[in-house]
């Protein structure tokens, strides 16, 4: 049995990787509704968001299960898509189009006050539709205009088009663990492992590819409403920092990402989880419709990530849910020490990451509140470097949204780093985000926003140096 | 060596490959497969068809003496030559059949059996699939032993089990796992876990206002056969989980054609399908307590003609669907402001014009069945005593004809 799990492993490793491998790097972006599934499944948006992206609880069964209808799968995938609707609806319905990002933007500080107009932050086209009832595919083709690129030790804008954040595959191998003599049960033409009124397994589900696995866990920051704001730059530097859920950022200052290229990780990047993307697979797998499990491996930088998760859905009763994620991550050389001797060039030591945290998500009525506390820890850091560099983070974020109106969402964000790096030039950080979304249709958003730092403005912290920030702007998924 | 390793990395593969494009999916209770139970007894699981599966078997049957002895004495003349006279399924014609007769002492085995599956079974026999593929020599008794007859002999046969209790999904909940594992997975969500209608995406989805998922639980269902007041058919949930639920607006988008509140679940099995069903109705009890279930009976629609339409008009007017609907039929009566369901949640009056987004269905036959029988819990009334056969066919093309696509005086034949 053992030998057999192995060869299971090995098997699914070994696609993994060959999947993994094929596909490039890219520029980060976000992981947003994607309108082709709405036109595949003649359903509202609403069926599966909570409002556009965020997904309700139907639309994470849905997500989980390979973009298939939970217990519902298409029995011949995508041949029958084309023998009953066409090839010309077919490829419209495997379509879809975002647009998305701040067209105004006014930013406060006692040093200046900036506006500016600029087009919208990303536009991504999506390829997405389950292409056997145990197999899905999902890939997106991203603009970003307002992109920053790092070469030759600056940084400066310059517009990116490419694969985006996330293409990848998601597989059930429910039906290979039955071929290896698990019992499993037919579920609406889905495998599924166990055997009714008794030990029930959904998946598990292999993800590889270009992935960012955290749409399971309570917190899913690749879901945003309050989506992450721009990188400044100005004169070949950072300038100032973008908003992001601080529990997920990188959290340290005077890493670097690699040797070669000498580009800074900034204290606000998106690592594990979650990653901006990455080649690699995950594995998850949902017990007894109570227990979520993941687990994976992710390249990051000159080094690979891996992982393990878990969510407990502990309550659903009367509109309300409730649920906990945990999660453990070691990334392995996944970043690179300063150099002790110049802290403004990366060293020769690459660390280990122990990062480790909780996550809970609350639903009641039109009520969503999620959070998440993330510990960060750094191995391998050089002794010379002990006294000037704090090898430990931290990261909480918690957001609340509320449906008011069912075309307003109203939502806030409070946001706290505890930074780790060199000493001198770390720096805490504190933003409160206010935020209302009006959809005039489902797929549709105009939004205002306005984050607050909360700390004490510092000029040359590019964490800290703004008062207020001040965004409208457009989200629409077509 | 890196060549070998290519060829195992290859066959690896290539074998995973083939299992998971395998043809058809894997063994499930719902397509007839064989399951054992303690003692080796094999048996086959299916759920009961259509026609079958509203016949319950009133509470009072299982345990009353009378039905038991009268059920005995049938038993002892038409079963046990088969089924054997301890209910072991070892009566002397019974042990060489190719499918064996179950044996009613295995309580699991029994327990499993819903009632309407028993029903089913002791009236057709053998003669119907998958039972007949496999060999089944059971005789179907629908032709000579009347209703009750089959109800008695069903609740003598169940005494062998030891079960002292009516024979019911909430006296027996593996009857239904595996419909519960459907409904965990596909419906919790929105309907909730007691299948209350209070899942957290209700909420969300349409929020303080109408429609919210159907509490399964009460006496009030929108989309039925059965004339108002009464409970819907299994056919009847049958078709909602098929077709879903069709909403009132969606995205900006193109190729959307539904635009569905609640998905269509046509791709599930029908097996299955039906199997959910079974755990949906045993959360209402009120199923098992009425004494026959009717419907109403959609007449073949005449031809429309500008009479008819003339005729409808009027009948829009007299039967005050303008208050709600409005003139134009766009649900902009002066009424529909103030239209709440039960729940006093607002409720909007249907746009007659858009029947692509009728939530009972949009063919005629649809709008005549809603007509008739009303939509439970909402505003909108039953017709059926107020108004002929063929006025509610006059109204049914009438409201058809807001729609651009739909009949006219122009296109009538005269």
């Amino acid at each position: 049995m053992l030998k057999r799990l192995g060869v299971v492993v090995f098997i699914a490793t070994g696609l993994a990787a060959l999947v993994a491998g094929l596909v490039a790097f890219a520029s980060p972006g976000r992981v947003e509704a994607v309108p082709a599934f709405a036109r595949q499944y003649d359903l509202q948006c609403n069926a599966c968001h909570t409002r556009p992206p965020r997904l309700n609880r139907f639309g994470e069964q849905f997500h989980m299960m390979g973009f298939q209808i939970p217990s519902a799968a298409q029995p011949g995938g995508i041949v029958s898509s084309l023998r009953e609707d066409g090839a010309t609806k077919t490829l419209i319905d495997s379509l879809a189009l975002r647009v998305e990002g701040g067209l105004f933007e006014y930013t406060e500080s006692p040093r200046e006050t900036e506006t500016k107009f600029a087009p919208p932050d990303e536009i991504t086209l999506f390829l997405a539709r389950p292409l056997l009832p145990e197999l899905s595919l999902f890939v997106e083709i991203e603009g970003e205009p307002n992109a920053v690129a790092f070469e030759n030790g600056r940084y400066f804008p310059r517009g990116q088009f490419g694969l985006g954040k996330e293409a990848f595959f998601m597989l059930n191998l429910g039906r290979l663990l039955g071929a290896l003599g698990a019992p499993t049960m037919d579920m609406g033409g889905q495998t599924m492992v166990g055997t009714h009124g008794g030990f029930s397994m959904h998946g598990p589900m292999l993800m590889a590819g270009k992935v960012d696995p955290n749409t399971n866990f309570s917190y899913a920051t690749n879901r945003q409403l309050i989506a992450p704001t721009e990188l400044e730059v100005a004169h070949g530097a950072v300038d100032r920092l973008p908003i992001v859920p601080y529990a997920f950022a990188s959290k340290f200052f005077g890493l670097f990402k690699n040797r070669d290229e000498r580009e800074p990780q900034l204290a606000t990047d998106q690592v594990m989880y979650n990653t901006s993307g990455a080649p690699g697979a995950d594995f998850h797998a949902m017990f007894n419709d109570v227990v979520l499990a993941q687990v994976g491996f992710l390249r990051e930088n000159e080094g690979f990530d891996t992982y393990a998760a878990a969510r407990f859905d502990l309550l659903d009763r009367g509109e309300l849910t409730f649920n906990i994620s945990a999660l453990v991550n070691w990334g392995f050389g996944v970043v690179r020490a300063p150099d002790p001797e110049d802290p403004n060039q990366p060293g020769g030591n690459r660390l280990d990451r122990l990062r480790y945290g909780v996550a809970a998500n609350v639903r009641w009525k039109q009520l969503d509140v999620y959070g998440a506390v993330i510990w960060d820890r750094l191995y391998g850091l050089p002794g010379e470097l002990r006294g000037t560099f704090d090898r430990t983070a931290t990261g909480l974020t918690i957001q609340a949204d509320y449906l008011v109106h069912e075309e307003v969402m109203l939502s806030s964000r409070f946001d706290q780093l505890w930074a780790g790096g060199l000493k001198d030039e770390k720096r805490d950080g504190s933003v409160l985000s206010l935020q209302a979304k009006f959809y005039p249709w489902q797929n549709i958003a105009f939004f205002v926003r306005d984050s607050v730092n909360l700390r004490s403005f510092v000029e040359d912290s590019p964490l800290r140096n703004w008062r207020n920030q001040l965004f409208i702007g457009i989200d629409w998924d077509f | 060596m890196r060549l070998r390793r290519l060829a195992q990395t290859g066959l690896m593969i290539t074998a995973m490959a083939s299992v998971l494009s395998s043809p058809g999916p894997p063994p499930t209770h719902a397509d007839g497969d064989k399951h054992e139970h303690e003692g080796g007894h094999v048996h086959a699981h299916v759920p009961a068809p259509l026609e079958y599966a509203d016949i319950h078997v009133p509470l009072s049957v299982w345990t009353d003496p009378d039905m038991i002895v009268r059920g005995k004495k049938i038993y002892a003349t038409r079963c046990a030559v088969c089924h054997g006279d301890q209910g072991d399924g070892k009566g002397p014609a019974g042990v060489v059949l190719p499918l064996k007769p179950p044996d009613f002492r295995d309580k699991d085995g029994v327990a499993e059996m819903r009632d309407n599956y028993w029903f089913w079974r002791v009236s057709e026999g053998g003669q119907v699939e998958p039972f007949k593929d496999k060999g089944s020599a059971m005789p179907p008794w629908k032709s000579e032993l009347s209703v009750e007859d089959r109800w008695a002999v069903m609740a003598y046969q169940h005494t062998y089990s030891g079960h002292n209790g009516p024979h019911v999904p909430w006296e027996h909940p593996q009857s239904v796992a595996m419909d519960r594992d459907i409904f965990a997975m596909a419906c919790v969500p929105c309907h909730g876990v007691a299948g209350k209608g209070d899942g957290s995406v209700g909420p969300m989805l349409a929020p303080r206002r109408a429609p919210q998922p159907r509490d399964f639980t009460s006496a009030e269902f929108k989309f039925r056969s059965t004339p108002s007041g009464q409970l819907p058919t299994t056919a009847d949930l049958f078709r909602t989980l098929t077709e879903g639920v069709r909403s009132s607006g969606g995205p900006m988008t193109l190729g959307l054609r539904g635009q569905r509140i609640m998905p269509s679940f046509r791709h599930m099995p029908a097996a299955q399908r039906l199997e959910v069903l079974e755990y949906v109705k045993s959360l209402n009890r009120g199923l098992w307590e009425r004494s026959e279930v009717k419907t109403v009976t959609v007449p073949t629609p005449p031809a429309v003609t500008p009479d008819r339409l003339a005729r409808g008009k009027q009948l829009y007017v007299d039967a005050e669907c303008l208050a709600c609907h409005g003139a134009r039929g766009r649900g902009d009566g002066s009424s529909a402001p103030t239209l709440k369901d039960n729940r006093n949640l607002p409720i909007a009056a249907t746009d007659l014009t858009r029947p692509g987004r009728f939530k009972n269905g949009a063919r005629p036959e649809d709008v005549y069945r809603t007509l008739v029988t009303g939509l439970a819990g909402t505003p909108m009334p039953s017709y059926a005593d107020s108004l002929e056969p063929d006025q509610v066919w006059d109204l049914v093309f009438y409201v058809l004809s807001f729609s651009s696509h739909g009949p006219s005086a122009e296109n009538a034949p005269r």
